[in-house]
């Protein structure tokens, strides 16, 4: 087994006890558990070292606007999201604002999950709020000074806009699934797409790769582009690597995507990856830019 | 006679200097292509292995000697990385030597996940105990190369 830091076996028993020991978990958490995986919550919520607590917060991200550490989502009432109505949840959510009305840094990717549905989101929260509350109180984020409250505020009015995805009813169904997952849920752009000088998405260069993706990492570009993307790359090759991490050529990347594909890509059902690979591949290929 | 001594125990000499050249520690420069030349064999078995386990190309018995290639190419990975080995266009990081026992534990991972695969693809297994064997290879892999080579 992978011994990444990160979620040992005991806290993994305490994410699944409450669903043998209280009550077996209703559909909503059910399908709650699937999309927090899907949507790679996990990754971003959990400090990345040994023992950590799941979704309890404290993971460091680097980004070139400062480092932020995500805050704790489990149900503690103090330091969590205990006391969040369902209203709180799809605001931040689908519109990047807090129980308080203050905008959150896009390090949140509510620009993605803007797209999920309302059923969805309120599954995540079903599930969320079936799990053991972590008293674990926010860090604050280490940021350079012009990155305020007030600049997340007018950095939200003038690049976002929310909205619920639309299917393409030009699409097959499987296009538009991977479409669902890519974009909104799975949020890829937030490290695969570029970005320009004051953090919002190229969108007319979506997955093209990004030289300064988070923790320094340059990102990959993921469109078919035969030699700047993965065009090479077959549907099988693409499933089977959001299954176990293999490189068509047999390597193995490591990097953040490795905690991508334990915590989320492996955990989806071969159709969703299948989707997703759908969508990638029908993609505009990317050439690298001068 | 004497004379007959001397050269005999000249010679003896001789090849245990020849031996001990022979088994001095390598140049960095040819550790680290050696180790790449091990990870490039690696990688064609796990890529060849993975067509098969993923029903792509028919079994024909090679999936064991890729098993076995790996197996033994993993094997040898605790020699390959010799202090100072880190040249050219090596990709380990310095963690490797830094933590020496946690990588030692990520070696170990991989022994024991391709001895493993070794045993199912051996015990004629089904497909799907391949896959999940080989799935176990592949996050060993990752394990170790997401802590103690460069990112990509």
């Amino acid at each position: 087994m992978l011994s990444r830091p990160g979620i040992p076996a005991g806290w993994l028993a305490l994410i699944l006890l409450p669903a043998l020991t209280c009550a077996a978990p209703t559909e909503q958490q059910s399908r709650g558990q699937y999309l927090v995986n899907a949507g790679g919550c996990v990754t971003c919520h959990t400090e990345d070292r040994d023992g950590a607590a799941p979704l309890a917060g404290g993971r460091e991200l680097v980004s070139p606007f400062g480092t932020f550490y995500s805050p704790n989502i489990t149900p503690d009432k103090k330091t969590g999201i205990g006391n969040w109505s369902d209203e709180d949840f799809e605001r931040a959510m689908h519109e990047g604002l807090s129980p308080s009305g203050s905008s959150y840094f896009p390090a949140f990717p509510y620009t993605a999950y803007t797209g999920i549905t309302r059923q969805d989101a309120l599954a995540i929260k079903a599930y969320l709020f079936s799990l053991p509350p972590v008293s674990a109180v926010n860090k604050e984020h280490d940021l350079p000074a012009y990155m305020s409250r007030f600049a997340a505020k007018i950095w939200r009015s003038r690049y976002f806009e929310a909205h619920r995805f639309q299917p393409d009813p030009e699409q097959s169904d499987e296009w538009n699934r991977g479409a669902y997952l890519v974009r909104h849920l799975g949020h890829c752009g937030e490290c695969h797409t570029p970005r320009k000088s004051l953090g919002a998405l190229i969108v007319n260069r979506e997955l093209a790769g990004n030289p300064e993706g988070p923790d320094d990492e340059h990102v990959p570009n993921i469109t078919p582009h035969k030699d700047a993307g993965i065009g090479r790359w077959s549907k099988s090759d693409i499933e089977y690597f959001l299954d176990i991490g293999m490189l068509p050529d047999g390597d193995f990347a490591g990097g953040s995507m490795v905690a991508v594909i334990e915590d989320n890509t492996s955990k989806l059902t071969r159709e969703d990856r299948l989707a997703i690979a759908s969508y990638l591949q029908a993609l505009p290929p990317a050439a690298d830019k001068d | 006679m004497h004379r007959k001594f001397l050269t005999a125990v000249t010679a003896s000499v001789a090849a245990c200097a020849v031996s001990l050249v022979a088994f001095a520690e390598p140049s960095a420069e040819d550790a680290q292509k050696y180790r790449v030349s091990i990870m490039t064999t690696l990688k064609g078995h796990i890529g060849a292995a993975s067509m098969i386990v993923r029903g792509l190309v028919e079994d024909d018995g090679h999936l064991l000697a890729h098993a076995e290639g790996l197996k033994n190419g993993v094997a040898e990975l605790h020699r390959v990385f010799q202090e100072g080995s880190a040249v050219g266009e090596s990709e380990a990081l310095p963690a490797i030597w830094e933590q020496p026992e946690k990588f030692a534990a990520a070696l170990e991972n991989s022994e024991m996940a391709t001895t493993e695969f070794v045993k199912v693809v051996a015990a004629g297994g089904d497909r799907a105990a391949a896959g999940a064997a080989f799935r176990n290879v592949g996050m060993s892999c990752s394990g170790c190369h997401d802590d103690f080579r460069v990112a990509h």
